[in-house]
């Protein structure tokens, strides 16, 4: 049988304000293609076109015009979501498919998108859920300045409401921003169940490493008394805060590195034996991973064909042992089933697993089934601050 | 009273379509599905039982829009204009439709939630505007019974002007009418309706 190379591109801003997360998900992707070069599929050799945008829009905009116009059907990349909006339309002009392999808010189906992370119904629900239950009604937020933190605290606003609960503040910061020393104050003061934090990178770095400093300074012990939680912290991100700051924080994952699974173990050895120096494999690199599989997956199924179409079609059809756990991409709406997770970091930089759904629960990215049909979300605090 | 409860969710409502039979309605199909609405023909349904909690109309700008009685009947329910040909005319025709959002033509389907969140609850607003200016309006045309009610009632009861406001103020709220139709049949059927005020008074 002849063997056929496929490229694809791969689209990560390893350098910027996102570069630790990129990183992971750049080493995720082709750690799936060395696996799968290496493996006994003689049909088809995956063939990565690496580009690096450096979290410059005007770059992915560029990067993603020359794949395209060498002739790539398929690139797995983007980490944001205002990267991802900004060329869906390059793929939809190309007719190519991008793969976008991270959480993201939802409200979104294009039909040139593979969407292999989460929706809200896979993270930020089960959160909150979680949060209500265990630790109170009352939250306050800090993200950064965009889309991923205004919906997902619109989501947030409008499930506390439900359960009389409220978001007592929201506050948003510019990507990079690391001085948080007066809303942590305002934190201290207004002394909510806990905090939603949808601050990206360096930033939530920072803020976590600043609260913990804060609290210890004034004898409050702050996972405990104001846990943080977040749909979003994964197991490099623990290094990059450092061990003072690391443990006690409450996040939403559909994967661990934790996780009690063969596949999983097989997963976290092969990813350290790749990448010794790391990052250590987490969430956003098993995603990547997943996306590059379930390509090499749906280009088997299609028989050869690359386009557009027939990889759709076969991308619904192939099940992929990952190692979350089952995964299949949804025909409706081409997001994937993934199993949701709750875990508290350790000091150890893992993360001990509280919670997980017992099966993959299907992606409801316009939340038809987990939202009510009328707005519930009232509107932001008063507290409200764009700085 | 206006109800604008805003709507996000539009699971379990249906798409109307009136547009021609050339029309390619793959890619709304899918997103009304996608957002678990279904779609149906105009010509399958009957125009008379259009509901606007359920129906939102998918109006076809460059098919025929501007005969036939069926015509008022589609300002019934939240209307999209699908728009193909820009021209006056036809942007015209949609709007005296009552479309309050557009799809372009060829529909593209990163845009179909926002034209339907548009059209429902721009639909919505502006159905609770009107229900508020009628009101207004009927307030309004009562005013002139207000004003001959004071009028009596100081007339009669040798009362002030406030006082007389305040007697027909507190009349109607008891009575749960608005304040203008107690003055309308006070000033009607002045007997009938003054005994309790004339106690009131007395006492």
């Amino acid at each position: 049988m002849a063997q056929e190379t496929v490229p694809f591109g791969v689209l990560f801003s390893v350098d910027g304000p996102y570069g630790d997360v990129s990183r992971s998900m750049l080493n995720g992707a082709l750690l799936a293609v060395s696996e799968w070069n290496d493996s006994d599929h003689p049909a088809i050799k995956l063939a990565p076109v690496i580009g690096n945008p450096a979290g410059d829009l005007s770059q992915y905009n560029a990067l993603c015009r020359d794949m395209l116009a060498q002739g790539l059907q398929h690139v797995v990349g983007c980490y944001t979501s205002s990267s991802r909006k900004e060329i869906i339309p390059q793929f939809e002009k190309a007719d190519a498919l991008l793969w976008y392999p991270t959480h993201y808010e939802g409200f979104e189906c294009s039909a040139n998108v593979i969407y292999t992370g989460a929706v809200a119904n896979q993270h930020l629900l089960p959160l909150a859920d979680h949060m209500l239950e265990h630790h109170g009604r009352t939250a306050f937020c800090v993200g950064s300045n965009y889309i991923w933190a205004w919906e997902n605290n619109r989501i947030l606003r409008e499930r506390l409401a439900m359960s009389h609960g409220r978001v007592v503040a929201e506050r948003y910061f510019p990507i990079g921003e690391s001085d948080f020393a007066q809303v942590i104050e305002a934190i201290l003061k207004a002394r909510p169940a806990f905090v939603f934090n949808t601050l990206i990178g360096v930033s939530s770095y920072c803020f976590l490493r600043d609260l913990r400093a804060t609290c210890t300074a004034r004898d409050i012990d702050q996972p405990r008394v104001i846990p943080v939680a977040s749909c979003t912290l994964s197991e490099p991100e623990l290094e990059a805060i450092g061990e003072v700051a690391a443990d006690g924080h409450i996040t939403a994952s559909v994967y661990f590195s934790t996780v009690a699974a063969p596949e999983n173990d097989r997963f976290v050895a092969a990813y350290a034996a790749q990448y010794p120096s790391g990052p250590v494999v987490c969430a956003d690199a098993e995603a990547a991973y997943i996306a590059v599989r379930l390509l090499a997956l749906s280009l088997v199924e299609a028989n050869g064909r690359t386009d557009v179409d027939a990889i759709k079609r076969a991308v619904t059809q192939v099940r992929l042992h990952a190692p979350q756990g089952l995964v299949r991409v949804d025909p409706d709406t081409l997001h994937a089933a993934l199993t949701p997770r709750i875990g508290r970091s350790r000091k150890d930089m893992r993360f001990d697993i509280l919670a997980e759904a017992p099966m993959p629960v299907r992606p409801d990215p316009y939340l038809i089934w987990n939202s009510p049909r009328f707005w519930t979300a009232g509107s932001p605090p008063a507290l409200r601050v764009a700085v | 009273m206006t109800n604008t409860r805003l709507v996000q969710n539009f699971r379990g409502q249906r798409g109307v379509l009136l547009a021609g039979p050339g029309m390619a309605v793959e890619t709304l199909q899918a997103c009304l599905t996608r957002l678990g609405m279904t779609l149906v023909r105009l010509g399958d349904v009957d125009p008379a039982a259009l509901d606007a909690q359920r129906d939102i109309l998918l109006l076809d700008g460059d098919a025929p829009l501007d005969a036939g009685p069926a015509c008022g009947l589609l300002r019934r329910a939240p209307a999209i204009g699908l728009v193909g040909v820009e021209a006056p005319s036809r942007l015209k025709a949609l709007m005296d439709l009552g479309v309050t959002a557009f799809l372009r033509k060829p529909v593209h389907a990163s845009a179909v939630y926002a034209a339907l969140f548009l059209a429902v609850n721009g639909y919505n607003r502006v159905r609770g505007l009107e229900c508020a200016l009628a009101e207004h309006e009927s307030r309004k045309r009562g005013r002139r019974a207000l004003v001959k009610a004071v009028v009596q009632l100081m007339q009669t009861t040798g009362i002030g002007d406030d006082e007389a406001y305040d007697v027909l103020r507190r009349e109607s709220m008891r009575r749960r009418i608005s304040i203008e139709d107690y003055a309308g049949q006070l000033i009607a059927a002045p007997d009938a309706v003054h005994t309790s005020t004339d106690q009131k008074q007395r006492a």
